[in-house]
């Protein structure tokens, strides 16, 4: 059995609960933080764990902890980003729905970690109710002597603030919700400087995802060294994959990093299989902006090894053959699916929620959703293939922010390894809007090296 | 290697800090990388990407493409600005960019001076790929506003405006709303120009590429003539102005990036009220009062009157019952020729300026402490300080680009103190708002000083070796009683204390102010007590600090600087000691008084004690903006000779026996002064309207009709005289002046001067003087009786008496004068907001309309004089400041009902 770090007590009756959570061994992280360790002492163990951002790019959060400024004088801020709104993606959720005083254990512990005295977690919008089950926790956790002033006798004071975001995507890009957090409209912000150096209010900055700062508990409580045992190389720890699509058991699933992606699927553990005995067309492994991978490269990759659910792994072929851990949203289309369409939904999403701010991304994505609806309904050109593969070429790293590259991978991917099934589009324009197009023929990886 | 950076793999040092964008343009040229969202005066913005190019770490290695305009150059790196690659790339935003723009260019007001245009060209697109869809070609056109117009189906979503109303205004009314495809800018809540709290400045008009956002004068087509620069004829802050002409006129006005001052920024005035210069009402004619009627004349009619009357007066009185007041408004080469017309040709020192009525006590006050009257640093200091203190001025509706650059100072959250009775937009975003009682700035500033001492903040090392004076000046200070003085202010002296601790231990600290700290009966003391602060915290003589007067009119520091002061001649030599009269005589080739003249005030006086005869007032509307207009209305009634050089048909010049046709700032060529000491080039766009000649001219003329011989009126030989006679205009010549202009003191080899007093004072040391506080006579006197304060301000989009903004479509802006009232003065009067208020002085009474708002405390009330429908300076007093007699303005002890004939009215017409 796979050990869980984050949802072990999960399923324990009244764990949302300040009394349920501390009886279940709550707490006791800040406890040794504060008690026993320095902050840099909590710094080190993070790095020893290994732990990488578990928001999407899979930055080593020890690393990123070691590069905040410290000027004297000027106060530092660990802003959690509970923005989570990539499609597929709803480990965040599920995590502070069930037990949010983890998170908030793991802030004070961070926010020890990093000297910050006020924290911040923004929250998606349409979390609403979320935020109304951390707000009641955080109240617990003052009237506790978990937060506030001179914490637990320590002398240490953190104020932790919740602030709910407005709908927009873009505000989960890190200098986006530092905007929106000032008061701002979301528009990212030019690096440098980074949050690091100048971030909240132009302070020092450090933004993490629920899951990374919820990890630092375990990685306390255990040591640094006990979370790296766990796991391949460099992905170690746990993690939370939201799975979903035409799998028998949609859901969240903590996952040992290193565990491949076929017993991933198809052991009853965890997706338990393709739902009505389907066969699997496609799977986007991270949340929708990776690539999408076509049957013959999800569980094994180019090379032929078997694929495991590590960073290395999914990456592995680059995005001519690969893909991306990313935020762990685990999608699984089967044979019945329609590419075509669901890359227009994504695109859909990317042109709704573009910022605006620069040229490629806010006409790019806007002409990616209008071409991709063509040729879903039939209307579409052969030229529009390659138009659509212009576009995405001309968005992909010309942004200030990662939302244009967002928006660009899922089109190429699927231009890449599904051409045929856009051909057919065009080709046969009547058959398209009445069946699908199944899968696709095995390709080998040098012709396609785009 | 560690600057060097190749581009196209050639290596080029490139400068500490530069973009890629900067680099390539250095080393390349201007237009080798295109640009959308780029914009000089604005901070790079990173968003169109047009600017994109190829950066390797090796020769010919791998690429990343990169933004230009925000990365910082790496040493040691590649760049290929122009790659197939980034070519490409440019080509495909452009074109997508163009699906969402109407490509109508023919007809389009920027045809030709379009940036996206331009890109496109350049770019070389030549097919837009995209199948019709959805676009926003039928937005609507803004054309609400007197003079900002809008087309948003044109725009292309830069920022540029949004950028410029922040980062340049910092009014914020423009911003971006919506997302993705859906991005569009708004003003306010979503408005029309009209309604959102636009201020007009028109730089987001300026900043936008295509018409998006334009004015009315259409200011960003080609369609004109010339285009010459010039400088404003409005307040101090001396704008540089590019004025497009079309067949002889005025077309539209820009203001150019490369200018020193205001950089490519400028306000409603300068930018868009130019209208009044060809205005119906301008006066086209001289005019003798003939049988009581001012009837046209000849210009030699008018001349050989006016030498007449001129002779007749000295010959039966004497060359002192003659006076003359020039005009700040006027530029260098006017003001000389007029005081020199005065001294030289009627023999009298009874020649002033305006500057008496705003700046004469700063002039003064810092003559007597650092030895020069004028701003001792520059505005560009502003990027140096870490602290402003501004006292007694309104800015950003006064000075409103340096107003901009001190709100922008206030909005990043740098030290700001301000001390003003008022509310002012800038005390809005201030650290410290001191909100005295009028009339109190010396008690405050006394308080302050007496905090900075107790504090132990003293800079000694500043006070030991650059001033004298000190330990008389501080037993004075701390014998201050500190409770007295702050019920005297109102203040609660805590606030004073942190702020005297804030303005003491910034490092480097401006002040600025205003006519809050001349206009007053104190007015001298207090300006001296700002340079004791400054001298007391060594905040004087490098960047980032000093004492900087606001100068109200564009060429007031001139005037001064040129002689129209009655004690003072041409450089501010004392025209009372005998090696300054015999240099004069010996310059002038004539014979000169050598006793003081009359200053503004005592001229009034001695009209109706009969001992002034004739004025001459060029460019001045005494009778609507000198205090006590019944005073001085009977006082000019009675001259025998009042000759007005004007514009229009002012208050005064209804008034006068002779008028004479002047001529605009458009129509003349010489120099203004601005408030930093810069002496700028004014060059004529037009010629003088028919019947009207420059200023200049007249006074030569008038000159030569009186035997003197003066060559015709050109700046470039009059600036040579000039230079011969003041000292700190030495090494000026008309054809070095350059774009920029040059800061007095210029020395010989015609090296300008930024700041002032960095070795030595003027005087050699600093000297402090101290002051103790006084009440004004007009409280003391009407205090019990008149239990209000009124003081008067400006407003943006006036100038002063208005005669020149009034007749442009500023005033469809802004209508009328109004009367400031908090909400509990107005409630005792049961006085509501729009009804109309007597408001009674000693001296009169005015019905003006209220305006209830928070920007006045109790007992304190305040308007401005605009508008002649007012007249508020019927109720202004005469009393003035006991050093240099300047008026005091902004004391005046009123009393307030509601109108009368209003609450009379008001129930009538609710009847019928």
């Amino acid at each position: 059995m796979a050990r869980k770090l984050l949802l072990e007590h999960a399923q324990v009756e009244g764990i949302h609960t300040y009394d349920v959570y501390r009886k279940n061994g709550g707490y006791k992280a800040v406890e040794k933080a504060l008690k026993s360790m320095s902050p840099e002492d909590v710094v080190e163990e993070v790095k020893k764990s290994g732990l990488r951002g578990r928001g999407g790019a899979g930055f080593p959060t020890g690393m990123k902890w070691s590069f905040i400024a410290k000027p004297e004088g000027v106060p530092r801020h660990l802003l959690c980003n509970a923005d989570e709104s990539e499609p597929g993606t709803f480990k965040d959720r599920y995590l502070m729905e069930k037990i949010p005083h983890l998170l908030i254990e793991g802030m004070i512990v961070s926010s020890y970690a990093l000297g910050c005295n006020s924290s911040y977690i923004y929250i998606r919008g349409e979390y609403m109710y979320v935020l109304q089950i951390l707000e009641r926790a955080i109240a617990e956790a003052y009237a506790n002597g978990w937060l506030g002033k001179n914490i637990q006798g320590s002398g240490y004071d953190l104020d932790l603030h919740v602030s709910p975001g407005a709908g927009a995507y873009i505000c989960g890009e890190e200098t986006a919700l530092i905007e929106s957090l000032e008061g701002k409209r979301g528009n990212p912000r030019m690096k440098p400087p980074f949050p690091a150096v100048q971030g909240l209010w132009a302070r020092p900055t450090v933004v993490n995802n629920v899951e990374t700062i919820a990890a630092v508990v375990p990685i306390v409580n255990e040591g640094g060294d006990s979370y790296a045992a766990i796991g391949v190389g460099k992905s170690t720890g746990t993690k939370l994959i939201s799975a979903s699509g035409n799998i028998n058991k949609p859901g969240v699933y903590e996952i040992e990093l290193g565990v491949s992606v076929e017993e991933f699927i198809y052991s009853d553990q965890y997706c338990g299989g393709m739902k009505n005995g389907k066969r699997i067309k496609a799977c986007v492994p991270g949340g929708s902006s990776v690539p999408i991978l076509p049957h013959y490269l999800i569980t094994k990759t180019a090379a032929g090894e078997s694929r495991l659910m590590t960073y290395e792994s999914l990456a592995d072929g680059g995005f001519a053959s690969g893909s991306m851990l990313g935020s762990g949203g685990f999608i699984v289309y089967d044979e019945d699916q329609c590419i075509v369409r669901n890359t227009w939904n994504f695109s859909r999403f990317y042109h709704h929620e573009s910022c605006g701010q620069c040229s490629p991304c806010r006409e790019g994505t806007g002409w990616m959703e209008k071409v991709l609806h063509r040729l879903e309904y039939g209307h579409g050109k052969m030229e529009d293939i390659d138009l659509l593969w212009d576009i995405q070429r001309q968005i992909e790293g010309n942004t200030i922010c990662p939302l244009g590259d967002a928006a660009a991978w899922p089109v190429a991917a699927a231009i890449r390894h599904f051409r045929e099934e856009f051909e057919w589009h065009v080709n046969e324009p009547k058959r398209c809007l009445e069946t699908n197009y199944g899968l696709v023929k095995e390709k080998t990886f040098e012709s396609v090296n785009a | 290697m560690s600057n060097i950076a190749y581009i196209n793999n050639r290596p080029h040092e490139f400068l500490p800090g530069e973009t890629i964008l900067k680099f390539v343009k250095r080393i390349q040229g201007e237009r080798t990388i295109p640009t959308l969202c780029d914009v000089p005066n604005l901070e790079p913005f990173g968003s169109c990407r047009v600017c994109s190019v190829d950066v390797a770490l090796v020769q010919n290695g791998p690429v990343k493409t990169q933004a230009s305009c925000h990365t910082p150059v790496t040493a040691g790196t590649y760049i290929y600005p122009s790659s197939d690659r980034v070519k490409k790339l440019r080509k495909n935003i452009i074109e997508l960019v163009l699906t969402d723009h109407p490509l109508d260019c023919l007809t389009c007001e920027v045809n030709n001076n379009c940036e996206l245009q331009t890109v496109a060209a350049e770019v070389g697109i030549r097919d837009v790929r995209y199948p019709e869809g959805k676009n926003h070609l039928d937005r609507k056109k803004d054309l609400s506003h007197p003079y900002m117009t809008s087309d948003f189906s044109k725009c292309i979503n830069c920022f540029r405006c949004v950028r410029a109303c922040d980062e340049v205004q910092g009014q914020m009314v423009l911003s971006m709303a919506g997302r993705g495809f859906d991005s569009h800018i708004i003003k306010g809540l979503n408005t029309s120009f009209k309604e959102s709290d636009c201020v007009s400045c028109g730089a987001c008009a300026q900043a936008c590429p295509t018409s998006a956002i334009s004015d009315v004068f259409e200011s960003k087509s080609v369609a004109y003539d010339e285009k010459v620069r010039t400088v404003c004829t409005y307040c101090g802050v001396g704008c540089n102005l590019e004025v497009a002409k079309k067949n002889g006129e005025v077309k539209s006005i820009q203001a150019p990036l490369d200018a020193a001052v205001n950089g490519g920024h400028t306000c409603l005035k300068g930018r868009f009220a130019f209208g009044f210069y060809n205005h119906q009402d301008r006066i086209t004619s001289p005019m003798i009062r003939k049988n009581g009627e001012l009837t046209p004349v000849s210009w030699d009619e008018a001349y050989s009157f006016i030498a007449d009357e001129f002779n007749r007066i000295k010959s039966n009185y004497s060359p002192d019952y003659i006076a003359a007041v020039s005009s700040a408004r006027c530029t260098n080469e006017e003001n000389y020729l007029m005081q020199k017309f005065m001294r030289a040709v009627i023999g009298t020192n009874n020649v002033d300026s305006c500057a008496r009525v705003c700046h004469s006590p700063t002039a003064l006050g810092m003559q007597r402490t650092f030895g020069t009257g004028a701003a001792t640093n520059s505005i560009v200091d502003l990027k140096f300080t870490n602290c402003i203190m501004v006292i007694g001025a309104n800015p950003t509706a006064g000075h409103p680009v340096t107003g901009a650059k001190l709100k922008q100072h206030a909005m990043k959250g740098k030290m700001t103190i301000v001390i003003d009775p008022r509310k002012t937009e800038l005390a809005k975003y201030a650290h410290y708002h001191l909100q005295l009682r009028p009339g109190t700035n010396v008690a405050l500033l006394n308080m302050m000083l007496y905090y900075i001492i107790q504090e132990g903040l003293e800079h000694k090392e500043f006070i030991e070796s650059r001033t004298e004076g000190y330990e008389q000046f501080k037993e004075g200070v701390l014998r201050q009683n500190i409770d007295e003085l702050e019920s005297i202010t109102g203040v609660d002296r805590e606030l004073i204390r942190k702020a005297a601790i804030a303005y003491a231990s910034s490092g480097n600290a401006m002040s600025f102010h205003g006519l809050g700290v001349t206009e007053h009966s104190q007015g001298t003391y207090t300006v001296m007590l700002i340079a004791d602060l400054a001298m007391i915290t060594g905040n004087i003589g490098r960047r980032g600090v000093g004492v900087n007067p606001l100068r109200g009119q564009n060429n007031v520091q001139g005037a001064a600087d040129m002689g129209c002061q009655p004690h003072q001649g041409a450089g501010y030599l004392d025209v009372t000691n005998s090696d300054n009269h015999a240099k004069y005589e010996a310059y002038y080739g004539a014979k000169l008084p050598l006793h003081i003249g009359y200053k503004i005030p005592q001229m009034y006086d001695a009209s109706l004690n009969d001992k002034l005869k004739a004025m001459w007032v060029i460019g001045e509307d005494m009778a609507q903006t000198d205090p006590n207009t019944q005073h001085v209305v009977s006082a000019l009634k009675k001259l025998d000779l009042f000759i007005v050089q004007e514009l229009f048909m002012t208050e005064t010049a209804k008034l006068a026996t002779v008028v004479l046709p002047g001529a605009s700032f458009l129509e003349k060529d010489g120099t203004f002064t601005n408030g930093e000491r810069r002496i700028q080039k004014v060059q004529k766009v037009v010629e003088p309207l028919p019947g009207t000649k420059p200023d200049g001219q007249i006074i030569v003329d008038i000159m030569n009709q009186m035997g003197y011989k003066q060559p015709d009126y050109n700046p470039s030989t009059m600036l040579q005289e000039i230079s011969g006679i003041v000292p700190f205009f030495e090494g000026v010549k008309w054809e070095e002046l350059g774009k920029n202009g040059k800061q007095w003191p210029v020395n010989k080899s015609g090296e300008g001067t930024e700041i002032l007093h960095t070795e030595s004072f003027k005087i050699g040391k600093g000297k402090f003087i101290g002051n103790n506080f006084r009440e004004s006579e007009e409280i003391l006197q009407n205090g019990k009786e008149f239990p209000y304060i009124i003081t008067t301000n400006r407003e943006l989009e006036h100038y002063n008496c208005g005669a020149m903004t009034r007749r442009t479509k500023n005033a469809e802006i802004l209508k009328e004068d109004v009367l400031l009232i908090c909400k509990e003065d107005a409630d005792k009067h049961f006085i509501q907001d729009g009804d109309l208020v007597c408001v009674e002085s000693a001296r009169g009474k005015v019905d003006i309309k209220a305006k209830i708002t928070d920007e006045v405390k109790p007992g304190v009330l305040s308007s401005t004089f605009h508008f002649p429908e007012i007249m508020l300076n019927n109720i202004t007093s005469s009393v003035s400041d006991s050093e240099a007699m300047c008026p005091e303005y902004k004391v005046v002890a009123v009393n307030i009902r509601k109108s009368k004939g209003q609450y009379k009215h008001q129930p009538q017409t609710q009847l019928s």
